[in-house]
This record gives structure tokens, C-alpha cells and sequence, in this order.
């Protein structure tokens, strides 16, 4: 496996510019995500210091592992909803290492509206535990949550992929035998009950935590009895009389220092082998990525000048390297484990959709996790290339993609328009794991096409009335829907609807990747199994 | 120097003791050909002494202590054990006039004074009386019971300063200073009060007080034959709590006149008890120059060894052919002293804390090497440090050409004697060591009083203690086991945080 | 959570992490990366970047006694459950230890005596000194478990008074 040849040339005008831009979007990004992780309103810290309560962000460090990652998961969710009033959608979830055993921590916000649960918080908990799920990973709850946001019942009660869906999970989680411990740290009312109902192991904090299906002021409404938190579903009575928590905790320190005791006896997962050598750093600078990466959605760039900054030595086995080039498709080692990297350059034309769905089915025969690197205008369009059967090209790369039975990794890398985000596992698909650059713009097409043919659409409609656009009316129709398009299509949109796991300043992706191959390796490898390519 | 032709009146020697002075005793018993003999409690049972003992039989008591002290047990193990002579070593029963007694009345040999002279040295104003009257220099004093009417007034006589002490007393308490006349009175009734409440007993004594003294001993040896040498001085003025910690030889306070006087004055004082075997006579010396007979040890000391380097003389051995009923095998001129040797005990103890013992298994216990390094150890890795003995687990004896090389040794040796399990004060000691004042040789007994920096020790610094955190945590299971349990491609990312 | 080391009188919260090629201290916000390995000679070698130590190390149960530089220091391991069991443990006060090793010259109470804070419960003995250990809060002698002669080490459970009523 030979390094690639970087044809970057880090002293020009243009790689200076990308990287002033992109490092201004990174900042960008991770002053954002200051802002979700810590700024609250005075009353809201008092209210939980008062309540000798430490913050999400405090307990889950108390709970790692000193010196050791904690991937986050969808940071900032929820960003672009409720005009930024439920910051981190009320709750941290993640991937992160404790007692030794990677581990799904879903952690109640008590800092954002009590911890109260938004349509939005449920969808981010049901996709962490999805990933519990999916990767096989126990799950440490740290439950502080008022409950359901009950103005928003309707987004969050009802539904397939509503509350009764974490609770699914949880059971689903069980079933498969990976181990879930909830700690108690505030009060866990109606739903929010189960998640400790449901877990294998439940410590309680005495004063503090507090599980009931119905608080004192709903009991008493309900049948008259007045009762006391501690009395109705305090620790004590949980851990000696109900036998719905298992260990009292006189405090949060005391209570987490369990749960990491809980979790020390889980047992230790068995990891699938695949390919694996001694981990190397890349050869050149990830720093290079805010270099590489252009200030416009249309501009290309060469994808393997990115896979030089990602995997180990920036070593690359390229397969096909004259055959369908706008695909770049290859195997390179990334912390040290062997994957498939699948990358655009360009726009996916017959011969690199056949060479994409050909490289998928060698890397899933040999058991090769697959990193897709999105950078996707969409498959060919034009007479040529459907006459060429390009959409049955096209379905092949989807079929392949869809019915692979290894892990993929999804890294949104710039541009994701049209059926070539379907191509390159889309959220639709499955990926294990979905991150995003702060560049990054998805639609079904480019806010440009789409503004041009809305406006198109309407001066055809007026037109057949007998009515002519001015080119400023034309563009006034275009330029709100181009807005609008542009919102909608930016990372910020894309994450804060939890259609990706989280934005990723460039440079931690290669840690992000790592940490998501080693989670994904708990789940065996099922033989390869396919549907019917249509020839 | 060394006579060779004895008859020994005994093949076997008992030695009534246990720890590193246990051990000393034992080699030199076993250097000169006789079967060593050891009692020993249980709780030493895994001790040095009991290994290299020729045999070792084990006595009983209510404390481990007991056992020691328990002289007709002891006698008993001799007897049956086919030895001939008891050596008691320094402590337990080594001033005990009964005892010596008890060992003759068995026909055995005691390797010490009479009983007659360890009676009349052991009572300190007998003794101070005794070499008053012959002639030799103690402090002014003034004992009430000789004439309780007029003790205030001879008290006054004295000169100031004076110190009060109780007639009953010891160990430092009820003793009072008086530096301003007009408080004697005062004083006086504050340390009756006190040797009424501490001993039942509120007679009183007083002695000139001399400020800042060194304490200067001199060792002595007589045969029964009437022969009596000294063997130079030894100073002891590195105390804490009345107790000896460094002692060194020759004495850098005196000049080769003031050296020649007291070793002579002690020399006459055993010659005028007619003294026989090992004895030390103590004296008070002031930073005049004035010296003042304190008592004597009728035994042999524990910093004997500062001397054996200096003059060549094994003293223990001596302790043994003078007990034979040798003559002493030379004159006072033989005697010659050369080099500087400096003795550091090692006490298991808490230096930092008062002083407070400390207990522990020995861990690790590793004793240092090189030139002019002697250690005299009664401990063993393995063994238990236990709080039922006298904390002194071992004599670090350190001997150079001149005071500077040894105390450049002694620095060096400390820095590598390791006892790992139980707390200890060689830290203390090298602290001590290189304080100006003991390398200058300024200090007095009232050194460490005045320097309690020297016991707290510094102050932990930063990096040291991340260093010490840092290796204790890699050495505790826990802490280990769960730092390896991250797997290794997370360890490598450390805290990385997206 | 974390585990501590008492050095002295002082606790320390520490943690401990391994890097990709050694282990790391946590302390506070401070890390201190280190490497620490057997030496040939005997004894361990401990390198933290440019610096090298040569130590020696032994461990006794949840004490660690090191020999550096000269001076030797112990360090006691308080684990993270027990400390914060420790802490929150309401009777605390209600069990007299001994500071030091030494043995037993008189007890002064016996089980059921009323005692008032500061009354002399037992007088102890170490290094031929006595200490007075006096009564921590008013109580009710519960338990002695030491008898008169008897000798003691370091931390030595010497009596403890009845549980005091929650308040």
C-alpha cells in the first residue's frame, strides 16, 4: 500500500484561502457548540446547584474514564428549532468509555427546561440508542427529565418513532443481552419512569432522585392521597421497599462512582476480528483538510487529498484508478483497522456507479468496513447516459450499498445533492454512524437549480395567464426560495434535525471514525446476502 | 593488640537481648570461637539475631517486653542452653544489680560491672556523690531532703540559671528553668505541684543549668585486675525528646587539652569504682568549656561502634575476655584513635509527627555499600516492625579520614539505605546532617528544640509529588487495572473531545 | 469519581489513564504523562520527558511506599467508593481511632457511661509518652475494644460511641 502523493500545494493563494475560510467555519462551529453546551439562563445553574445537582456536562465527566474520548453525538440538535431555546435538544448522548467498556450515554439536560422531553429529544434519544442497538453497546442513562414537553404531545407521544420507541429500544436492547444502567439523578416522572423500569441495573440518589408514573401534585388531582416525593418514589422506599432501584446513593459523586462499578462488571465485549495492523498517524497534515476544502459548494476538489489526511501514513490501495476516476475507491487503514474508502470526485457516471457497486461487494465478501466520503452533484443526467441505463447503474451502487452486510461510515464532506447521496449511503441507508463538515449543504438538488426552476415554474404559470415577470419580480419570487433552500440545505439545518450524528470540525474526523469502527466491531459480520441487481 | 591464648571459662555465651545490638554481640561471640546462644519473643521470632544464632529459645511474657525483662526466665534458657555466661547488651536487663546477682547466684557469668557497680552508678545522686567527694567535677547543686529548711537559700547559692527537677522524677518531667531570681520562689512550688502530680513526690533538687550543652561521653573499659582505660570521647548532642540520634567521634567542640582532661576525668572515675568491663561516663559540657559529670552507663552503650572505628577495639569482644577474667590486652598508650566516625540510629518513627513510632512490615530494606559504611541492623525484609519494642531498627556507622568525608559519606550512604513498609527518620537524618549548624559542628542538645523545621521536613514539592501520585497510581491494582482496561486505540486519543 | 492517595495529612483526588505509550496522572486539570519500568540494576526507573527517577517501590495492601531522591513517602489508596461511602457516613464521629501505635494504660469509661465531649475516655501510651484520647461529641460508650496492657498499632479501633439519633 503505497502513500499518496500530495499534489497540494500548502503555500498558494487558494489553500491559504480555503483554510482562513474553513478555519473561520470550524471556530464557527465550535462556538456554537460552547454556546448549546453551556450557556444557560442564571436561574436554571442556581436552581440545580440549589439542588446539589452537578450539570449533564460535569456528571458525564465524572463518568468517563480519566484521559479517555467521548464522541459526542448530535451536539446541536435542535439548533435551528424553537429559536435555539432547547439547546443540544435537551439531552447529551454519545459514545464514550467507561470502566473500560465503550459505552452509549444518554444524559438528560435537567439545565434546559427541567430536562423536559421535545419530539426532538426523543428522536436524539432514540437514535442513540439505535446506535446501542446497531453497535451492541450498553447504555449508561443519566436520568434527569421532567417528563414529556406536554405542549408538544402531539410530536412525541403517538408515533412509530415517538416516546414508546425508547422504551422499545431499551427492551430490544435487553433481549439482545447488552446490559443498560440508569442512574437516578432527578426525577424520573410517567415515561421517563421506564427508563429505569426498563434497565438492568438502577442506582438512586437519596434527596434528589425520585421514579414515580405520576408526581405528588398528579396523585393528588388523580385520587386525593397527599404524599411526599421521597415517600411516593424516593430512594429509599425504590431501593428497600419497591425494588425498582437497586442502589441508594447518598449523592451524585457517590451515585456515579457506582454506576461505574455496575458497568466494571459488565462483560468485556468480544470484538469482530477484521483487518487490523499497528495504528499510524497520517503521513500529512490533517490540519491540511481546511486547506483543501473550497469556500463554494460547486467547486471540486480531489477526494484523495482528503483520505491523505485521514488514514494511517496516508497510505492508499487504489482499486481501479483509471476506470470510472469521478469514483475514487480503495482500502487504507484507519487506526489501524482495515476499511474500504469510497470518495467522489465528481459527478457518478455509469462506469463509476458499476465501479462504486463492484468495490462494494469486494469489501463486503472480505468483511471490509466501508467509509463513504460525500461529495455528490447526483448520477449523470441526459439522454446519453439514460440510454447508457444509467438510473439501472445508479440502482446497482444503491442495491449494493443497501444489502452490504459491513459497517459503513458516512462523512458528508461537502456537497450531498440528489440520488448520489442515496449512492453513497445517505442517512437513509444505514451508515453506523453519519458526521458532517461545517460546509456542508444537502438537498435533493442545488439551492441554485432548485430557486431557478421554482421561479421557472412560476413565470410559465403566469405566462399562460398572459402575464409577464419583470427580471426584479423574477427574482423576487427566486430569492426567498433560494434563502430558504440555502437554510435548509446547511449543516446547521442538517444536524439540528438529527439527519447526521453530528458536525465534526474536519480535523477530529479520523478520532471520530476510529472511535465509530470500534463500536461498530461489537456487532458480528453476517455472511453477505444480496438482492437482485438489475442487469 | 589482641591477645589470642584464652581459656575461656565458657564455651557458650548467652545473649539476653534482641535486635541489631542482639546481632553485634552474636558476631563477635562467634568471632572469637564460642557457641551464641539468643532468647527471643515471638515476635522476633523471624528477626536476624534468631537466624544467625547458634541456637535460640524462645521466652514468654505478659508484653513481648516482659519476656526480656523476665531475668529468671532468661537464666533458665541459659542453663539449659549449656551456656556459661549471659551478655544482657544495652537496656532490658543490662543495668538490672538483681539480675547480675541473680546470674552469679547460678553460677553463671555476667558480662558487665558488679552488681555493686551497677548499683551504686545507678543511682544517679549516690553516684554524683561519689565522684564528688573523689574529686571530680559535677554541677553545683542543691538536694532538698539534706536540709529542707534551707533549700531555697542553697538553691539561691546554686547561681543562676538553676534547674528545678523532682527529686522522684525523669524524663524531662516536672523539670523547670529558672533564669530570673525573683521567680525561684515561685518555681520551686510550681514543680512540687508538679512532682506531686506526675510521681506522688514533691521532693526537689536543682542543679546549675548550662544553657546550650553538649552532651560528651567518654568510653571507659576495666579488667577485673584493676586496670582501667578510656577509649576516647563520643558526642551526643543531637537529641530529640532525650534520646540520641546522631553521636560521633571525636567530639569537634573539644581542642586536644579539653579531650585529654575529660577522657582523663572519666578514666579516674571508673578507676576510683574500680571498675570493671564496658562503662561509659557522661558528661554535661558548656559552651565555656565547662564539664560536669551527668552519670554513668555501667553497660555498653549504644553508639559503642563510633568508637570501634576509631581505635580498632572490638568492644563487645572485650566485654567478653574481660568477663573471662582477662587482663586487658593494653596499656592507655596502645589506644590510638584515628578518623572520624559518625553513628545515625535509625528509628521507626514519625519524625514529622512528633516523633510518634510507626509500625509496618519491612518491604523492602536495602542496606547501603561503599567505603567506610558499617550498619548495624537487627532487621530482616520480611519482618514485621511492631509498636511492643523500642522503635531503633538499625545504626547506619559512617567512618572517614576526617569529619568532612565522613559526612559526605553519611549523606551519600543515606540517600541509599532504603526501608520500604514502615516509616522512618533517615529522611530526618540526612536533613539533619546537612543542616550549617551540624556540619560546623555548632550544635548542643537543644538543637532539634530549636530547629523543629528539621522534623517537619520541606514541604512537598509540585513535581515530586505528581512523580509520587503518578507511581502510586500505576502500583494500585484499581487504578491500574482499570487505566489497562481502555482499549488501546482510546488510550492513544487520551480525552479528545468532538 | 475519583480515587485518592492521602500523602500525609493531605487527600488527593487523582485519576489514571494510559497514553499510546506509557500512563498518565490526572490531577486536578494537571496531566502528567509518565513511563515507569523495572530497572536492570533493581528498583524502578520513572521518566517523564526529559526527567529520569530512579525509585523504589513496595506495596503493602492500599499502601504504597516509595523511596525517591532520598526520601521515602507513603501513600495510602482510598478508593473512590469507599471515600464517598466514608463521607457520607453519618457516624463518623462515633468511632475513636488510635493516631498512633502503642498500648492501652487505662480505660476511664465503661459500655453505657454517659460521656460529655472532651471527658477523658482512655489514656494510651507510645514511645513511654501517654496520651489522653478524649470523648469527640456527648454519647453513650457503645463498644471497647481494646483492654488495659493490650497494644495497638496505627489506626487501631479503640472504642465507639451508640449511633446518634438522625436529626
Amino acid at each position: 500500500m503505497k502513500r499518496i502523493q500530495s499534489s497540494l500545494n500548502t503555500h498558494s493563494a487558494d489553500f491559504k484561502a480555503n483554510a482562513a475560510h474553513n478555519r473561520r467555519l470550524a471556530e464557527e462551529f465550535k462556538e456554537r457548540q460552547r454556546a448549546v453546551r453551556h450557556d444557560r439562563p442564571q436561574r436554571d445553574i442556581d436552581r440545580l446547584r440549589k439542588q446539589n445537582k452537578l450539570t449533564v456536562r460535569e456528571r458525564i465527566e465524572r463518568l468517563l474514564d480519566p484521559g479517555t474520548p467521548f464522541l459526542e453525538l448530535s451536539s446541536l440538535a435542535a439548533n435551528e428549532m424553537y429559536d435555539g431555546g432547547v439547546p443540544g435538544a435537551a439531552v447529551v448522548t454519545g459514545i464514550g468509555i467507561v470502566s473500560g467498556r465503550e459505552v452509549v450515554i444518554n444524559a438528560g439536560d435537567a439545565s434546559v427546561k427541567g430536562g423536559a422531553w421535545y419530539p426532538i429529544t426523543i428522536k436524539k434519544i432514540i437514535r442513540a440508542l439505535d446506535i446501542a442497538i446497531e453497535n451492541r453497546l450498553p447504555v449508561v442513562h443519566l436520568c434527569d427529565s421532567a417528563g414529556g414537553f406536554l405542549p408538544e404531545q402531539a410530536g412525541l407521544f403517538a408515533d412509530k418513532y415517538f416516546a414508546g420507541r425508547i422504551f422499545r429500544n431499551q427492551c430490544i436492547l435487553s433481549k439482545m443481552g447488552v446490559q443498560q444502567v440508569s442512574v437516578v439523578l432527578g426525577h424520573c416522572t410517567a415515561g421517563g419512569a421506564y427508563v429505569p423500569g426498563l434497565s438492568d441495573y438502577n442506582v438512586i440518589v437519596r434527596g434528589t432522585g425520585a421514579i414515580f408514573l405520576a408526581g405528588p401534585p398528579l396523585v393528588k388531582a388523580a385520587t386525593g392521597e397527599e404524599v411526599s416525593v421521597e415517600e411516593l418514589g424516593g430512594c429509599d422506599m425504590h431501593t428497600s421497599v419497591s425494588g425498582t432501584a437497586d442502589y441508594p446513593a447518598s449523592n451524585e459523586d457517590e451515585a456515579i462512582a457506582i454506576a461505574r462499578d455496575i458497568v466494571a462488571q459488565f462483560k468485556t465485549p468480544r470484538k469482530t476480528p477484521i483487518g487490523w495492523q499497528e495504528p499510524e498517524a497520517p503521513y500529512y497534515d490533517p490540519n491540511e483538510l481546511y486547506g483543501i476544502l473550497p469556500q463554494e459548494i460547486k467547486q471540486q476538489f480531489d477526494i484523495r487529498e482528503v483520505i491523505a489526511r485521514l488514514v494511517d501514513g496516508s497510505r492508499f490501495h487504489e482499486y481501479q484508478p483509471q476506470y470510472g476516476t469521478t469514483l475514487i475507491c480503495g482500502y487504507a487503514h484507519l487506526w489501524g483497522y482495515k476499511i474500504g474508502i469510497i470518495g467522489n470526485n465528481g459527478v457518478l457516471f455509469n462506469d463509476s456507479a458499476l465501479k462504486g457497486a463492484h468495490f462494494i461487494q469486494l469489501c463486503n465478501q472480505n468483511k471490509v468496513p466501508i467509509v463513504f466520503l460525500q461529495n455528490i452533484t447526483g448520477y449523470m443526467v441526459g439522454r446519453e447516459y439514460e440510454r447508457a441505463g444509467i438510473t439501472k447503474d445508479g440502482a446497482k451502487m444503491i442495491m449494493a450499498v443497501t444489502g452490504c452486510e459491513v459497517p459503513k461510515f458516512t462523512v458528508m464532506c461537502h456537497g450531498s445533492f440528489g440520488a448520489g447521496n442515496y449512492g453513497m449511503s445517505g442517512r437513509a441507508f444505514d451508515s453506523r454512524f453519519l458526521f458532517t463538515w461545517p460546509q456542508h449543504q444537502i438537498s435533493v438538488m442545488g439551492a441554485e437549480q432548485a430557486a431557478n426552476t421554482l421561479a421557472d415554474v412560476k413565470v410559465r404559470q403566469l405566462a399562460r395567464a398572459g402575464q409577464q415577470l419583470s427580471a426584479a419580480e423574477i427574482e423576487a419570487i427566486r430569492q426567498p426560495v433560494l434563502e430558504e433552500f440555502q437554510r435548509k440545505s446547511s449543516a446547521y439545518w442538517s444536524t439540528s434535525e438529527i439527519w447526521d450524528d453530528g458536525i465534526l470540525d474536519p480535523v477530529d474526523t479520523r478520532n471520530a471514525l476510529g472511535m465509530a469502527l470500534s463500536a461498530a466491531l461489537n456487532t458480528p459480520i453476517k455472511e453477505p446476502s444480496y438482492g437482485v441487481f438489475r442487469m | 593488640m589482641q591477645s589470642s591464648t584464652t581459656s575461656w571459662p565458657f564455651d557458650t555465651v548467652l545473649v539476653a537481648n534482641r535486635g541489631e545490638i542482639a546481632v553485634r554481640i552474636l558476631r563477635s561471640i562467634k568471632a572469637l570461637g564460642l557457641k551464641g546462644v539468643v532468647v527471643y519473643h515471638a515476635a522476633d521470632a523471624a528477626s536476624p539475631a534468631v537466624a544467625l544464632a547458634d541456637v535460640a529459645i524462645e521466652i514468654s511474657g505478659d508484653t513481648p517486653v516482659a519476656a526480656y525483662l523476665d531475668g529468671a526466665q532468661i537464666i533458665n534458657a541459659a542453663l539449659g542452653s549449656g551456656a556459661g555466661a549471659i551478655h544482657p547488651g544495652y537496656g532490658f536487663l543490662s543495668e538490672n544489680a538483681e539480675f547480675a546477682r541473680a546470674v552469679a547466684a547460678a553460677r553463671l557469668i555476667f558480662v558487665g560491672p558488679t552488681p555493686e557497680q551497677i548499683e551504686l552508678m545507678g543511682d544517679k545522686v549516690r553516684a554524683r556523690a561519689f565522684v564528688e567527694k573523689a574529686g571530680f567535677p559535677v554541677a553545683p547543686s542543691a538536694i532538698e531532703d539534706d536540709d529542707p529548711a534551707s533549700f531555697v537559700e542553697r538553691a539561691r547559692q546554686v547561681a543562676l540559671p538553676i534547674l528545678i527537677k523532682p527529686a522522684a522524677g525523669g524524663g524531662g518531667k516536672g523539670m523547670r528553668v529558672v533564669r530570673d531570681p525573683a521567680l525561684l520562689e515561685q518555681e520551686i512550688e510550681r514543680a512540687r505541684s508538679e512532682g506531686l502530680r506526675y510521681f506522688g513526690d514533691g521532693r526537689l533538687y536543682v542543679e546549675r543549668y548550662i544553657e546550650n550543652p553538649r552532651h560528651i561521653e567518654v568510653q571507659v573499659l576495666g579488667d577485673a585486675h584493676g586496670n582501667v582505660v578510656h577509649l576516647f570521647e563520643r558526642e551526643c548532642s543531637v537529641q530529640r525528646r532525650f534520646q540520641k540520634i546522631i553521636e560521633e567521634t571525636p567530639s569537634p567542640a573539644l581542642s586536644p587539652e579539653q579531650r585529654q582532661t575529660i577522657c582523663d576525668t572519666a578514666a579516674g572515675i571508673a578507676r576510683s569504682v574500680n571498675y570493671r568491663n564496658a562503662g561509659t561516663v557522661e558528661f554535661i559540657y558548656g559552651a565555656g568549656g565547662e564539664f560536669y559529670f551527668l552519670e554513668t552507663n555501667t553497660r555498653l552503650q549504644v553508639e559503642h561502634p563510633v568508637t570501634e572505628q576509631i581505635t580498632g577495639i572490638d568492644l563487645a569482644e572485650q566485654q567478653l575476655r574481660i568477663a573471662a577474667g582477662e587482663t586487658l590486652p593494653f596499656s592507655q598508650a596502645d589506644i590510638q584513635a584515628q578518623g572520624h566516625a559518625l553513628e545515625f540510629r535509625i528509628y521507626a518513627e514519625d519524625a514529622a509527627a512528633g516523633f510518634t513510632p510507626t509500625t509496618g512490615p519491612v518491604l523492602q530494606w536495602t542496606p547501603p555499600t561503599g567505603p567506610g559504611v558499617r550498619l548495624d541492623s537487627g532487621i530482616a525484609q520480611g519482618q514485621n516492625i511492631s509498636a511492643a519494642f523500642d522503635p531503633m531498627l538499625a545504626k547506619l556507622i559512617i567512618t572517614g579520614a576526617n569529619r568532612e568525608q565522613a559526612i559526605a559519606r553519611a549523606d551519600q550512604a543515606l540517600r541509599e539505605l532504603i526501608l520500604l513498609g514502615c516509616q522512618t527518620n533517615i529522611g530526618f537524618l540526612r536533613r539533619v546532617l546537612n543542616h550549617p549548624a551540624f556540619v560546623s559542628g555548632q550544635v548542643h542538645t537543644g538543637f532539634l528544640d530549636a530547629h523543629p523545621e528539621l522534623a517537619a521536613g520541606p514541604e512537598l514539592d509540585h513535581p515530586s509529588l505528581l512523580k509520587l501520585l503518578a507511581t502510586a497510581a500505576l502500583m494500585t491494582r484499581p487504578l491500574r487495572d482499570a487505566a489497562d482496561a481502555v482499549p488501546d486505540m482510546h488510550a492513544a486519543m487520551g480525552a479528545w473531545r468532538n | 469519581m475519583k480515587h485518592g492517595f492521602k500523602v500525609g495529612d493531605a487527600d488527593y483526588d487523582i485519576g489514571l489513564s494510559r497514553t499510546a505509550d506509557g500512563y498518565c496522572l490526572h490531577l486536578g486539570s494537571e496531566h502528567f504523562a509518565f513511563q515507569l519500568r523495572p530497572a536492570e540494576a533493581g528498583g524502578w526507573i520513572l521518566a517523564s520527558g526529559s526527567e529520569v527517577d530512579h525509585l523504589a517501590i513496595a506495596v503493602d495492601g492500599d499502601q504504597v511506599h516509595i523511596h525517591l531522591d532520598g526520601e521515602t513517602y507513603q501513600l495510602r489508596f482510598e478508593h473512590a467508593l469507599q471515600r464517598l461511602a466514608e463521607l457520607n457516613e453519618s457516624s463518623a464521629a462515633d468511632v475513636i481511632r488510635s493516631a498512633m501505635p502503642g498500648n492501652l494504660i487505662s480505660l476511664d469509661v465503661a459500655v453505657g457511661d454517659h460521656v460529655k465531649q472532651g471527658q477523658t475516655l482512655l489514656m494510651m501510651e507510645s514511645m513511654k509518652m501517654e496520651t489522653t484520647i478524649v470523648a469527640p461529641r456527648d454519647g453513650v460508650v457503645a463498644e471497647l475494644h481494646v483492654a488495659p496492657g493490650q497494644s495497638f498499632d496505627k489506626d487501631a479501633l479503640l472504642l465507639t460511641l451508640e449511633a446518634q439519633p438522625d436529626d
